[in-house]
């Protein structure tokens, strides 16, 4: 089969028992790639047992590869995991980069399905066809740097080609909430503690390595567009940005529009912002860069600092979202000691957006007495307080102390600290928003209001058009020159970006930094020419309209309903100066029409009819006849 | 019909308003900080503005297609009248190449938050100048 491995590795860690099943053609094209098959498969393998916690031994991981994965174009280099979400209680997934999608295909893998737990530490071991589940005794309590370093060279011998590592670290192991999983010391799948539900399964890592090789069906084709791709690439401003600023090239339109958070969402203005912005960045953390699989934007900072109290080395350097977490978020105007926490949050293998979010709320807590330093172990969290923030992300990352109750994420931390601290969140069925503003664009806060994971500007392409980055001129609803502070059509916005942003991010797993170039033509083309299919953009948006349900059905399943559909009160209230001063997003308005062209019942699940249409019967049967 | 009939009236509201701001203490000396040399080339109608902050204080300079610029920004008349308001997303405006940027795109990029007091002091200059037929967009 073009384009695809051809297979999908089931691994038992509870019995031990591992088969590679065939990737049927029919599925394929029905499903597409990455989580279009991921939550299918999920779904199939729990609706006999819908109800489980999401550190048990029933709750089944899934890592999926897209069709264009390994086929050397920019932004194509991309995979995604999926499964019950241990801080938020509903699905969970994330999108990682990196190399490791593209070796697990010339393993001669689509995807891996984990079911069941270990008794003891295990790592899961693949090299073509070999695959073995073995002791991970010797890793585990290892951080992820060191893991991926020592791993790589204890089975150096075993094989000629390069191998990649996927591993936890010690935040996975103890069941940090939002632990994530890393790959090649940077590259994370870091939203919605992917890492603790490894930790669960005692499953340490996973070692791939592979000497297949990938065929296109339209060679020829492929070669074609890659040339077209690539004259684009030379001239376009956000490749040019993204080379030389990475994400943080974003902070300083973020901070003209109003989208960049200050002081736990509740600030427009800061005097100190200069001191950690892009200039700040290239001044005293960056020291080269990197990039994944195949693609020439390479927007991956490398970081240091080889001195002082917040010295790390040489590794993954911040993200945008990073920076903003740790940086403005908590008023910390010191950007060496954000360089650090990032590194603390990779090797401990933590969200460093739930983390820096997390310590922001705990900082308001500290501040209006909720906490005290007794509760704090004597760490004084106040704005700014760098010491206390790189010290508090260490005590999470150990399950230390306070930072056991932190470990939880913030919805959970409230939850134990009592009083008003809810009033201090930032969470959408629990999950932390991302550093983007939904008072500055108001269809941001719809898409983190229904998003199936919780608060995500990644969940859909709403981010990527709205906000500007990305530009599909065939798509009608893409087109419109979207004024910042409206709500009116942000709904039907929303389920354009969507449909079209479950086949772009979620199936083709394409990078909305690495793809952002294209137009939705050449996405659909270049996964035509790998695989053969025929696809249209319309196919396409319907077959993204399924998974989009599906995806939501899931969450459904475990629980969320329309009360779980709004904002939390930061982001509903409104700033009184800055570009934002007095906007909040009309979500009475945006919910109401969403419904309705989604088709969600008062409950917020999706009509029977719907599903009929979509073809999701199982799902229907499952969400009405067991009541969700 | 574009918001200005012809280049005159460009340069003369758009060169006035940058001109402006290089009379405004707090906006200048960060300009001249950049120690940088823009170009603004307009069309519908067509104009050139050069804005050189190299010396003491920032020079603007209509018509001067010379001077070697170290950052060239184009776009249409329209959308440079629209920018002082606050009023265009510049990542859409960049992305859909309704504005195209040549240069040291991080030095282009820190200049943003160094001119958003622009954008309350734009509707103001149009009233102050004779300019109100402007104020909108």
């Amino acid at each position: 089969m073009s384009g695809f491995a051809g297979k999908i590795l089931y691994v038992d860690l509870t019995s031990g028992r591992i088969e590679a099943k065939p990737l049927q053609a029919d599925f394929a094209r029905k499903y597409i790639g990455g989580l279009g098959f991921g939550t299918k498969i999920y779904l199939d393998l729990i609706k006999d047992n819908p109800h489980f916690d999401a550190l048990s031994e029933d709750n089944p991981f899934v890592l999926m590869t897209g069709p264009t994965t390994g086929f050397r174009v920019s932004g194509t280099a991309r995979w995604c995991v999926g499964t019950k979400s241990p801080l938020t209680g509903y699905w969970g997934d994330a999108n990682v980069g990196g190399f490791f999608g593209a070796r697990l295909k010339f393993a001669g893998y689509d995807g891996i399905v984990i079911t069941g737990a270990a008794k003891k530490p295990v790592y899961l071991f693949i090299d073509d066809d070999k695959v073995e589940i073995r002791d991970g005794g010797k890793y585990w309590g290892k951080d992820t740097y060191e893991t991926n370093d020592e791993m790589l060279a204890d089975l150096k011998t075993e094989g000629a080609k390069q191998g990649e590592v996927l591993t936890i670290g010690p935040a996975g192991e103890t069941l940090v909430k939002f632990a994530s999983i890393l790959t090649r010391k940077g590259h994370a799948a870091g939203r919605t503690g992917m890492g603790a539900v490894w930790g669960s399964k005692k499953l340490k890592a996973i070692f791939v390595r592979g000497s297949k090789k990938l065929e296109a069906a339209g060679q020829a084709d492929l070669d074609t567009l890659r040339g077209e791709l690539k004259e684009i690439y030379k001239d376009h401003i956000s490749v040019e940005v993204l080379k030389t600023l990475g994400t943080a090239c974003h902070w300083d339109a973020g901070l003209v529009s109003g989208d960049l958070p200050i002081k736990n969402w509740s600030q427009a203005e800061w005097d100190q912002i200069d001191e950690i912005g892009p200039i700040a960045y290239e001044e005293k953390l960056k020291v080269g860069s990197r990039t994944c699989y195949g693609c020439t934007v390479a927007c991956k900072m490398i970081a240091e600092v080889k001195d002082g109290q917040f010295r790390f080395d040489k590794g993954a350097g911040p993200e945008y979202e990073t920076m903003c977490s740790f940086g403005t978020m908590c008023l910390n105007s010191n950007m060496e000691s954000i360089g650090k926490a990032n590194d603390i949050c990779n090797r401990y293998g933590m969200d460093t957006i739930t983390c820096g979010s997390t310590i922001a709320f705990a900082i308001e807590c500290f501040e209006n007495g909720l906490i005290t330093k007794e509760d704090t172990d004597g760490i004084e969290l106040g704005w700014g307080n760098a010491e206390a923030i790189i010290a508090m992300t260490e005590k999470i990352g150990k399950q230390e102390g306070f930072g056991k109750v932190l470990a939880e994420g913030s919805a959970g931390a409230a939850k134990k600290i009592g009083g008003n601290a809810v009033d201090y969140l930032s969470t959408v069925k629990g999950l932390e928003a991302p550093m983007h503003d939904p008072r500055g664009a108001h269809g941001y806060g719809l898409a983190y209001a229904v998003s199936p994971r919780g608060a995500c500007h990644g969940a859909s392409l709403n981010f990527s058009i709205e906000g500007g980055n990305m530009y599909f001129p065939e798509i009608p609803e893409f087109t419109e020159e979207f004024e910042e502070q409206t709500s009116e059509g942000r709904a039907a916005l929303n389920v354009a970006c969507q449909d079209f942003g479950m086949f772009f991010s979620s199936c083709a797993v394409y990078c909305h930094l690495g793809a952002m170039p294209m137009t939705a033509t050449q996405a659909v083309d270049l996964v035509n020419y790998v695989t053969g299919f025929d696809y249209t953009i319309d196919e396409l948006m319907q077959l993204g309209r399924r998974i989009w349900y599906l995806k939501r059905g899931l969450s459904n399943l475990f629980g969320a309903r329309a009360e779980h559909d709004k904002l939390p009160r930061k982001l509903t209230t409104p700033l009184e100066d800055g570009p934002t001063a007095g906007s909040v997003p009309d979500m009475e308005l945006m919910l109401k029409e969403f419904y309705e062209l989604r088709r969600l019942n008062a409950d917020g699940l999706p009509s029977t009819e719907i599903l009929g249409e979509m073809g999701l019967e199982d799902l229907a049967a499952l969400l009405y006849s067991n009541g969700g | 019909m574009g918001t200005f009939k012809d280049t005159e009236q460009l340069i003369g509201v758009i060169g006035g308003f940058i001109q402006k701001l290089a009379d405004t203490e707090a906006i200048a000396e960060k300009m001249v900080a950049s120690n940088l040399i823009f170009r603004m080339v307009y069309k519908d109608p067509e104009g050139v503005i050069v804005v050189d902050c190299s010396g003491d204080k920032p020079e603007v300079r209509p018509g001067d297609t010379d001077t070697d610029a170290a950052i060239t920004l184009s776009m249409g008349a329209d959308i440079a009248h629209k920018f002082w308001f606050g009023k265009v997303n510049l990542t859409m405006a960049l992305t859909r190449r309704k504005m195209v940027a040549k240069g040291p795109i991080p030095k282009i990029l820190k200049l943003l938050p160094v001119i958003k007091p622009a954008y309350a002091m734009y509707p103001k200059y149009l009233e102050e100048n004779g300019f109100s037929e402007f104020n909108t967009y």
